[in-house]
């Protein structure tokens, strides 16, 4: 019931704000009470929740079609609760930083931000294979919108480029879901059994592949993460393309064991070269929000690689490093957002500089995040980096010789970024107009960096046994 | 069984469709051409019931409903926007509103 | 003492993040004192762990402490343990000692600074990272010390941001310290893969005995400590990293942090024992190391450089000592090191900052003359440092030099290496004493040179150096190889060296470094004190320190960013982004060319509909 409530109240919040005869700034306070409550009920559910059992739990069940055995089925497995943690803490950071820079035409605004809330939380619980593709169509309207309207002054070609590479996926996927789902009898994926059509798994994922985004697919990437607005970004990169990693380790990997096995060295050039090949970018971007997206680029690469390790090691890994790159690379297009916003640029580290000088929390917690976003030794994301590496190390020692390589490259692109946004010479662009981050700003990013201060200190929470929860063995065909 | 063979059913449904059809086709007061609309509708209709009736299933009925109530509403959306033309003294030829043509 | 160790390691922590949250609403000199109070507050909570592990046997007095499992995956789990040892409570006293000298000498140092809260929150984020270290009961907390220590050392280096050259070292030390992270990481996953677990217990007793993949760990291992320790070929990152205030460099780069590396070998030396071509490596690279930075420091003209080089120096006499197998040398000379270095950086600290910043020795010429206290800690520290008896470099160094002939024919070749380098050592050392602190000061300094209220600086900077100027005396006295050995005793249990001189060799050793040293001092004074022979013409090749930064500038900066442009012009721009633009144009295209037949007719629609459907039809009855 619980599940179906995170779902429900984001969307029914979003009707609610599409009728209530408000003023701007009171539908945007509402959409922040909801995107809060929607996180207290999360808090409520996790509170709930047995972790020690590996079972579904909080699921609900009601048939929708029953000549496919079609249902509206969702519920929560160990994992996918932090999935959804990290949604909604996520989303309620971007809904009130939309209402805190006061974006226009604030119905549509909010309402589209509450749908994208339910759609992904969706994507995250449902069980039935179609239902699962739902929302996964569900997220691309409203994105579309927010991308189109709220955009940068290119939202157009952003918007388009975008719409086709997914749509170009989701048809791959809906293909291999339907086929998948007859094949089966059911499109129940608790019942489920595994498949070895190569071309099945092939469609999920490149659908995947391309959310994610993975090289070469993730040409959609650079100028739909540019033209966004910040906080859409920060979902885009934070949380949709975390859709794309779910699906790989909820679908493509534990039902298709035979092709995982068959594909798992592409899959693992595939990451690793994305993990290169975007690190190598990010230290050439000239912008901030490259640095950023280019990070995101590289660490879809690396969590592809845990989850291809085929070991309780990578897996684990993969699963907390999804969590923490949520956390780390929506606040640091958030802050990207506070800085482009109080220099009136776009980030352009040409015209940023000396930042840091008489502005100590913008300095505090671009520092704080971005030490932790390289992953420095004892935070969370070092801890994710750690347990993926040593997995993927079994499977070849080369994998962990590029993984490592590349931590130093991250170390390279974003102390690089760290420092040409905040110290050296005060930019052209950086004024004495340019504040310190006000208060709203701060509680906004504070609380991300307090998971991800609070994960440093206790990773376990979440990379403790996420792959026993696994439904189907996984692990059959590992070597 | 009574009443006429379904030949005769399929043949006169199959009449008021080309008539529906054609008026469709050739008129250009979108008020006729509505009817015509309404008229095609009203064919398959026909046919469903005598199908129906043939089989001895209440499936084609139950369709034949389905259809009146979404011709129904189709007509009020229709004269709805028929009337609100009028109202603007737009010119009532379908010909003449082009504005959404590639 | 369990929980003095746990109060140990978390008081530095909670004074980082108090400074940083209380920000402005506390004065600043606050920040100071709360950073200095917990420094000693650990340190008295280190004493207190050291007593109760007196009091007991030799064998009980190792305890590992686990708060919660920090990370697991699987069958594998790490947990949040803090080992107390007879190792780990020697660095816990050295840092937390030392440290909370330099804290309180900062007080006097960066007064003044405006953002002097901020540097009190790193130096106390950086204690707490060495601690954490240096207690950590894993591998796993062990490389997390050690990142962190390569974090605070960061943001300290880079303490003054606008200074384009400090941001620069700052990025290069990290980035360098990143190296070995990773190659240490990389050992690391060789033993989760091979033992299954990462607690030094459990590590020696599985880990793999020579082969391969013993030498492969011991290499990783190696690597992270050459980078940590500013060992060739890691080691260009150090003499940057003096762009740091002088705290700075005397804690961290030459007290604590770099030192690491030393501690790392000793603690992991079952690992290393089982490969001992990468211990006789360590060893050779200290040697090395001993030489080149000696060389490279005989020519420097920045005071703290000086020192940095022979930080570098004396940190490879203990590489030496550790890869020879002699860990309680190792460690002792650490321990004395870390007095004596830090007396040496706090004093040039005095010094510069008396005369407003200035760190080149031209200028600084002849500055001892106005400021005799400083003169005289600086000749303890600088004979300490050559190894004169009875300084505290006598004691231990010798140790580390004798212990060399207990190696064969490889041991021999270093031993006469580390001869050469105290030679150096001498020279280079009185060089800068000879310079900066006799004959008439420089008309720079008379210019600039200004007392502290008639001192020659805050009461919190002179009495600190005071303290280690003592310590530097009589720290050696701790042990006298050839006679006593408190600490091999202590550290017996867990660190058994594997070579050791004889007595006689430990004299004649100690003999032969002092008339060496003094040799040193000799050529030194006869050159620079009284300047009896002229100022040799220095060679390029020192100067440019061994062309070291523009081959790694060719290597990997060129070469990165050479990639990283052909990358993004052949691969992202052209494929990615054209291939985008090539579908949206046939879309485009194609779409323009459609949109012809939607003419807005309705009825031609209505005709296409129903031609359309006529079509089917026909077909269907057709194919029928």
């Amino acid at each position: 019931m619980l599940t179906t409530a995170l779902i429900a109240i984001p969307v029914l919040g979003a009707l609610l704000i599409a009728v209530a005869p408000l003023s701007s700034y009171w539908l945007g306070s509402l959409a922040a009470l909801i995107s809060l409550v929607e996180v207290g009920v999360w808090i409520t559910a996790a509170a709930r929740f047995d972790f020690s059992s590996s079972a579904l739990q909080m699921g609900q069940r009601a048939s929708w079609f029953s000549d496919l055995q079609v249902s509206w089925h969702v519920g929560q497995y160990r994992f996918s609760l932090w999935f959804v943690g990290m949604t909604v803490v996520v989303m309620a950071a971007c809904t009130i930083y939309g209402w805190w820079i006061g974006r226009d035409r604030a119905r549509a605004y909010f309402a589209l931000m509450l749908l994208l809330t339910g759609a992904i939380v969706g994507v995250f619980t449902a069980q039935d294979l179609l239902l699962f593709y739902a929302f996964f169509e569900a997220m691309l309207i409203p994105l579309y919108i927010l991308i189109g309207v709220w955009g940068g002054s290119d939202r157009m070609k952003a918007t388009i480029t975008f719409v086709v590479y997914t749509v170009v996926g989701s048809l791959l996927m809906l293909a291999a879901i339907i086929v998948f789902g007859l094949q089966q009898g059911t499109f129940d994926m608790t019942r489920m059994g595994t498949s070895s059509s190569q071309w099945l798994f092939l469609g999920f994922v490149v659908a995947f592949a391309i959310k994610s985004p993975l090289f070469p697919l993730h040409g959609w990437l650079p100028v739909t993460y540019r033209e966004s607005p910040a906080e859409v970004s920060a979902v885009l990169s934070g949380i949709v393309g975390k859709a794309g990693l779910y699906g790989l380790l909820r679908i493509a990997i534990p039902f298709f064991p035979q092709p995982v096995h068959d594909w798992r060295i592409v899959m693992l050039v595939l990451g690793s070269v994305s993990l290169v090949y975007g690190s190598l970018l990010a230290f050439r971007a000239p912008d901030f929000r490259g640095v950023v997206m280019y990070s995101s680029l590289a660490q879809a690469g690396l969590i592809v690689l845990g989850l291809f390790a085929s070991n309780s090691l990578g897996f684990d890994g993969a699963v907390l490093q999804i969590v923490n790159h949520a956390l780390v690379s929506s606040s640091l297009f958030l802050l990207a957002g506070m800085v482009e916003r109080r220099t009136g640029t776009r980030g352009e580290f040409s015209l940023l500089g000396g930042m840091a000088r008489g502005r100590p929390a913008l300095a505090t917690v671009i520092m704080t995040v971005g030490v932790i976003s390289l992953a420095v030794p004892l935070s969370t994301s070092f801890a994710g980096e750690f347990l993926i590496l040593a997995g993927v190390f079994q499977q070849g020692w080369i994998w962990a010789v590029i993984g490592a390589g590349a931590m130093v490259l991250a170390a390279m692109y974003m102390l690089r970024a760290i420092s040409a946004v905040l110290h050296q010479d005060v930019g052209p662009a950086v004024s004495e107009s340019a504040l310190d981050l006000r208060l709203g700003e701060l509680a906004i990013v504070v609380p991300l960096v307090l998971c991800l201060i609070g994960l440093s200190a206790w990773p376990n929470l979440i990379s403790g046994r996420a792959s026993s929860s696994v439904p189907s063995g996984f692990t059959k065909y590992a070597p | 069984m009574h009443g006429p063979d379904i030949q005769w059913y399929v043949v006169l449904s199959a009449l008021l469709f080309a008539t529906g059809a054609l008026g469709v086709m050739l008129r250009r007061n979108p008020l006729i051409i509505l009817l015509s609309v309404e008229i095609m509708l009203n064919s398959a209709n026909l046919l469903l019931i005598a199908m129906s009736r043939l089989h001895g299933g209440e499936d084609g009925q139950i369709f034949a409903i389905s259809v009146m109530a979404v011709a129904a509403s189709e007509v009020v959306v229709g004269l709805g926007l028929i009337v609100a033309m009028g109202r603007r003294n737009i010119e009532l030829d379908v010909d003449k509103l082009r504005t959404l043509r590639g | 003492m369990a929980a003095a160790s746990w109060v140990c390691l978390l008081l530095p922590l909670a004074s980082a993040i108090a400074i940083t949250l209380a920000g402005t609403a506390i004065p600043r000199r606050i920040a100071g004192y709360v950073s200095t109070a917990t420094t000693m507050g650990a340190f008295v909570a280190a004493i207190v762990a050291f007593a109760d592990m007196a009091g007991k046997g030799a064998s009980h007095r190792g305890t590992a402490t686990t708060s919660w499992t920090w990370l697991s995956a699987g069958p594998y789990h790490f947990g949040l343990t803090l080992l107390t040892d007879q190792l780990s409570i020697v660095m816990m006293l050295i840092v937390t000692g030392v440290g909370s000298l330099i804290v309180a000498y900062s007080v006097g140092y960066m007064d003044g600074e405006d953002e002097e809260r901020r540097f009190f929150a790193y130096m106390s984020l950086f204690v707490f990272s060495m601690l954490l270290l240096v207690q950590g009961g894993n591998l796993l907390l062990l490389l997390a010390g050690w990142g962190m220590v390569g974090l605070s050392s960061y943001l300290l280096i880079g303490y003054y941001q606008e200074r384009e050259s400090a941001i620069k070292a700052a990025k290069k030390a990290f980035v360098m310290n990143a190296f070995g992270d990773a190659t240490m990481a990389l050992a690391l996953f060789l033993l989760v893969q091979h033992t299954g677990r990462l607690d030094y217990a459990g590590v020696f007793a599985a880990s793999p005995h020579g082969g391969a993949v013993a030498n492969l760990i011991a290499l990783g291992l190696l690597g992270g400590a050459l980078a940590k320790s500013a060992q060739i070929p890691l080691h260009t990152w150090l003499p940057d990293a003096m762009e740091g205030p002088t705290p700075v460099s005397a804690l961290i780069h030459a007290a604590t942090m770099v030192t690491a590396g030393v501690y790392l070998i000793v603690r992991c030396h079952p690992l290393f024992e089982n490969a001992y071509v990468i211990e006789d490596l360590a060893a050779g690279l200290g040697a090395a190391t001993l030489l080149m930075a000696g060389l490279i420091a005989l020519v420097q003209t920045d005071i703290k450089r000086v020192i940095a080089y022979s930080t570098m120096s004396q940190i490879g006499y203990m590489f030496v000592g550790a890869g020879l197998g002699a860990y309680p040398n190792a460690m002792f000379h650490l321990m004395t090191h870390a007095f004596f270095k830090a007396l040496l950086f706090l004093a040039a600290g005095i010094a510069i900052h008396a005369v407003v910043g200035e760190q080149d020795i031209r200028k600084l010429a002849g500055v001892g003359k106005l400021m005799p206290f400083t003169k005289w800690v600086f000749l303890v520290g600088s004979l300490a440092l050559v190894g004169i008896f009875p300084f505290a470099g006598f004691f231990s160094k010798d140790a580390i030099i004798a212990s060399a002939l207990d190696h064969g024919w490889y041991g021999d070749v270093i031993y006469v290496a580390c001869l050469a380098g105290a030679f150096l050592t001498g020279v280079y050392a009185f060089r800068l004493f000879f310079i900066v602190f006799t004959g008439e000061p420089s008309a720079f300094a008379r210019e600039h040179f200004h007392s502290h209220h008639g001192q020659e600086g805050p009461i919190s900077m002179l009495w600190t150096v005071g303290t280690l100027g003592v310590l530097s005396v009589v720290g050696g006295l701790l042990q006298f190889a050839p006679i006593w050995h408190l600490l091999s005793t202590w550290l017996d249990p867990v660190d058994a060296p594997t070579a050791e001189a004889t007595t006689v060799q430990e004299w004649i050793t100690s003999g032969l470094t002092i008339v060496i040293g003094l040799a040193g001092i000799a050529v030194a004074w006869a050159i620079y004190g009284a300047k009896r022979i002229k100022v040799p013409r220095s060679l390029p090749l020192f100067e440019k320190k061994f062309y070291w930064d523009e081959l790694y500038d060719l290597i990997w900066y060129r070469t990165g960013d050479l990639i990283a442009r052909g990358l993004y012009a052949l691969v992202e721009a052209p494929l990615i982004g054209g291939s985008i633009t090539a579908v949206t144009g046939i879309v485009g295209l194609g779409s323009r060319e459609l949109s012809v037949a939607q003419n807005g007719l309705v009825r031609s629609y209505a005709l296409a509909l129903a031609g359309g459907l006529a079509i089917l039809t026909v077909v269907f009855l057709a194919v029928r």
